[in-house]
């Protein structure tokens, strides 16, 4: 009885293993042109030079990293096939995949991820010079081996090498010539599952699959096509209609998402930006009166409901952040709840009381003095986002005259002028703390004229030491116990309300599988999205 | 109209006209050029901005690389010689000559503003004939009614309303984009393809266009049906329909001719509500973008371009006035 329930079990199991495996061969049909929806219109395709979103989106299908990441932020294989770190980290040795070639049918060698990182990522990209600071020289003992001599251990470095973030470049086509003037900025070449095709400016991007591409049998897909459509009502038509299948980060307004999520053939979903992690903020000018008073700061703080923004301005999609790192990192242990809570019921009693104890009496008609908030200049949520702040201020006895600038006026207003008291703000905090957070708080990050940096002017030597030393620590115990310490500081110091973490919802068709496989999200490359029809 | 000396020959007359133009179109670059750089904020910042972040490093580069760090008055002697030389300049931002970005927006503009000429002024100036024909009656109300509400509803809404129903409801055309991305056609169901695709955003258009010119139309007819020339035709024995055929619509048409060269002038601009709703790959949304941007060399050629253009229109309206009513006199 017992020997004939467990063959039973065993063929039972057998059975549903060879379904399984069936089903995974049949379930990833080749075929289909995929349309996406990007916007706005990237100017370039040159991601070595910039990392604005959009292109981004796009650029990541041709060019690819040395790494890829999985959900909970760990580095997996891309043109690295495995890497080793030395125990001191100043040594790390990738050895790259065989058989890989651009699209021209020129091989990718160790040489070109030298020439990638050292001539263009560190001298050119935006955060390169930040990202490779510490690195001194690649050797390149075969093609098939490149090892980073850093001048001191950088953790932070493994987790920007992706083909969004460290875009490995040929080599052949870009030396000897000027770096930021091109031609492959706007017709790229490599080594992805899609090949750049045509663009057709105003109207859409094309990407054809790669025949002969490093990962057999990928892509599945024929074709990508992104197009570009300025108005946004006119692209949530374009997804209901299913002329375009997919609109990722705000291309659809969160206002229609939930309309669009109401239809059957709609999928939408928030993962996929785990590697972004942005904060939606209200930043303080901590360098004049008012703001320079600490209980004013805090009183705000406590003003600010977290819940009203996020289900009266962005319709529901956002979590109540906590301070300046994000709940994204709680896999690899940064992230710290427990910190000062500046989000609790009565806020708006807290606010009045810190304010009173500040000094700042209540005048004619209730107002304790009165200030001029300026709005990210990103469209209407801001917007709305700008007068939620404006009623709750209000409350606490504060008026605030709103202003609303375009982006290059605002970014000056806030960057280089420090010509502001209160502004709305949102920060991405990227794949690493080092990244995307460090540049809000560290002194030595206070550069005018450069932008989403440190303009707040918060300043303080034990935040500053906090960092430098997370910036080297090897062990991720000892990095994640400093940056608890560091979110408590800052926090408590309140140079800035950190509002929520804002959820970007991706609405894609239900027919499409495999989209959305990694934190990196739009930012993959889509070697594995098929069409289920 | 200039006062002319005696009959001179309309090329000869031409000729000057064009002369003349250029110290305004000269003045019009330096204007352009100073405004423009009246507005905080430049090129390097928008683009660092958009990356998310940047080093300071990084923003020194890009500003020396487009010649941002030069003295304004630098900046503008270097960019009138160029335009000496007929050279647009480069868009840093998109890596591309000035040029060739325009001229790839060139052909959708044209396609879709001069099918929005063509159907406004036909439509307007019959619609406009009708109304006045039969000025009181219920065909004349019907089509004031109709002027008014296109002309007073916003742009994007009626564009929107016209996706609403043509689009997901009926699903008859296309909601947007000049032609189909995913299906490469190629030839004729190319034509066919943009054909469908062009419908929608010129009707939103040409019922904006239309209104006025309908306005004007039966404005000009009721004026002109009370002239001695008329009652001299009528006496004459001429039918109704000859006298407001053939002397007439000739006279009235002239405002409707000042106003389409005005239209005209703007062509080059586009329109930037409609090539959004649309996403019409017009010469509008680049300007309106580019100016966003900061990337004041493009805005500077598609500002020269609408100029040269518009210098053109007049003249060649002016020489249609003389052959419309030969006692306007080149």
């Amino acid at each position: 009885m017992r020997f004939r329930s467990l063959t039973l079990g065993l063929t039972v199991l057998l059975a549903v293993g060879l379904v399984l495996a069936a089903g995974e061969a049949a379930a990833q049909k080749r075929g289909g042109t995929l349309v996406m929806l990007v916007q706005p219109e990237p100017p370039t395709l040159a991601s070595y030079i910039s990392t604005s979103g959009p292109i981004g989106q796009v650029s990541s299908k041709v060019y690819e990293g040395l790494l890829e990441y999985d959900f909970n932020l760990k580095p997996t294989p891309g043109l690295a096939q495995s890497w080793k770190v030395s125990p001191d980290g100043k040594t790390i040795t990738f050895t790259l995949q065989k058989g890989v070639t651009f699209h021209d049918g020129h091989p990718f060698t160790s040489a070109d991820v030298k020439f990638s990182v050292l001539e263009v990522l560190k001298k050119a990209h935006p955060r390169g010079a930040a990202t490779f600071r510490e690195l001194t020289d690649i050797d390149t003992p075969d093609a098939q081996t490149a090892v980073f001599k850093l001048a001191a251990p950088a953790p932070y470095l493994m987790m920007a090498l992706s083909g969004y973030e460290s875009p490995m470049l040929p080599r052949h086509l870009f030396e000897g010539t000027d770096i930021k003037a091109s031609k492959y900025a706007n017709a790229p070449v490599g080594t992805g599952p899609f090949k750049f095709v045509e663009w057709q400016r105003g109207q859409f991007m094309r990407f054809d699959r790669n025949p002969d591409y490093w990962r057999k049998g990928r892509p599945y897909l024929d074709r990508i096509v992104a197009r570009f459509v300025a108005d946004s009502a006119t692209r949530t038509a374009a997804i209901e209609k299913g002329e375009a299948q997919v609109g990722g980060f705000a291309a659809i307004p969160w206002s229609d998402v939930k309309t669009l999520a109401r239809l059957p053939q709609i999928e939408t979903t928030t993962r996929g930006y785990e590697m972004s992690s942005p904060i939606v903020q209200l930043d303080f000018n901590t360098r004049k009166a008012p703001f320079d008073n600490l209980k004013v700061r805090q009183a705000v703080s406590y003003a600010v409901s977290r819940q009203a923004v996020i289900e009266n301005v962005w319709f529901g999609w956002g979590k109540p952040a906590t301070g300046p790192i994000s709940s994204n990192f709680a896999p690899v242990g940064f992230y710290t709840s427990q910190v000062r809570n500046y989000n609790v019921p009565n806020g708006v009693e807290a606010a009045n009381k810190l304010l009173d104890e500040a000094g700042f009496k209540r005048g004619a008609g209730g107002i304790r003095f009165e200030i001029v908030h300026d709005q990210t200049p990103y469209g209407e949520e801001w917007q709305r986002y700008g007068e939620y702040v404006q009623q709750v201020l209000a409350e606490v006895g504060i008026k605030a005259t709103l202003r609303y600038e375009d982006v290059p006026t605002w970014l000056k207003r806030l960057y280089t002028d420090y010509d502001f008291q209160l502004s709305s703000n949102w920060i991405q905090g990227l794949a690493d703390p080092v990244i995307g957070v460090h540049r809000l708080y560290h002194s030595r990050q206070i550069r005018p004229g450069t932008v989403f940096v440190n303009e707040t002017g918060w300043s303080s030597p034990r935040t500053d030491e906090l960092m430098d030393q997370a910036t080297i620590e090897l062990d991720p115990r000892k990095r994640a116990a400093l940056y608890q310490e560091f979110q408590k500081l800052v926090v408590e110091g309140a140079p800035l309300v950190w509002v929520h973490e804002l959820q970007f919802v991706t609405v894609y068709s239900k027919q499409l599988k495999d989209l959305i496989v990694s934190p990196l999200g739009l930012y993959a490359s889509f070697d594995r999205a098929y069409f289920d029809k | 109209m200039p006062p002319s000396t005696g009959r001179t020959s309309t090329s000869s007359y031409a000729l000057r006209r064009l002369l003349q133009a250029v110290p305004v179109v000269f003045a019009i670059l330096v204007l352009n050029f100073l405004l423009l750089h009246l507005a905080p904020g430049d090129a390097a910042q928008v683009l660092a901005g958009e990356a998310g972040s940047a080093t300071p490093e990084y923003m020194a580069q890009l500003r020396q690389r487009f010649g941002l760090d030069r003295p304004l008055a630098l900046q503008l002697v270097l960019y009138l010689k160029n335009m000496l030389a007929l050279d647009l300049g480069f868009s840093f931002r998109h890596n591309l000559p000035v040029l060739a970005l325009i001229l790839g927006r060139l052909g959708p503009t044209l396609l879709l503003m001069g099918t929005t000429l063509v159907v406004s002024v036909v439509a307007g100036v019959a619609l406009g004939l009708l109304a006045a024909a039969r000025a009181g009656s219920w065909r004349d109300t019907l089509i004031s009614i109709l002027a008014l509400v296109s002309y007073a509803t916003p742009l994007f809404w009626v564009g929107l309303m016209l996706i609403v129903v043509f689009s997901l409801k009926l699903d008859w055309l296309p909601t947007s984009g000049m032609e189909t991305v995913a299906a490469f056609y190629e030839g004729w169901p190319r034509v066919v393809d943009i054909a469908r695709h062009l419908v929608l955003p010129a009707l939103t258009l040409s019922l904006f266009y239309m209104a006025l010119y309908v306005r004007l139309m039966r404005a000009a007819v009721l004026e002109q049906a009370g002239m001695d020339y008329v009652t001299t035709a009528r006496a004459k024995g001429l039918s109704e329909t000859r006298i407001t055929l053939s002397h007439v619509l000739r006279n009235a048409v002239l405002p409707v001719v000042t106003l389409a060269g005005v239209q005209v002038g703007s062509l080059l601009g586009g329109s930037v509500v409609v090539e959004s709703v649309f996403a019409w790959p017009g010469l509008g949304l680049l300007a309106f973008q580019s100016l966003f941007a900061r990337d004041f060399n493009l805005l500077l050629g598609i500002f020269f371009l609408s100029a040269c253009l518009v210098v053109v229109v007049n003249l060649m309206v002016d020489v249609l006035y003389t052959l419309l009513d030969p006692r306007i006199h080149a």
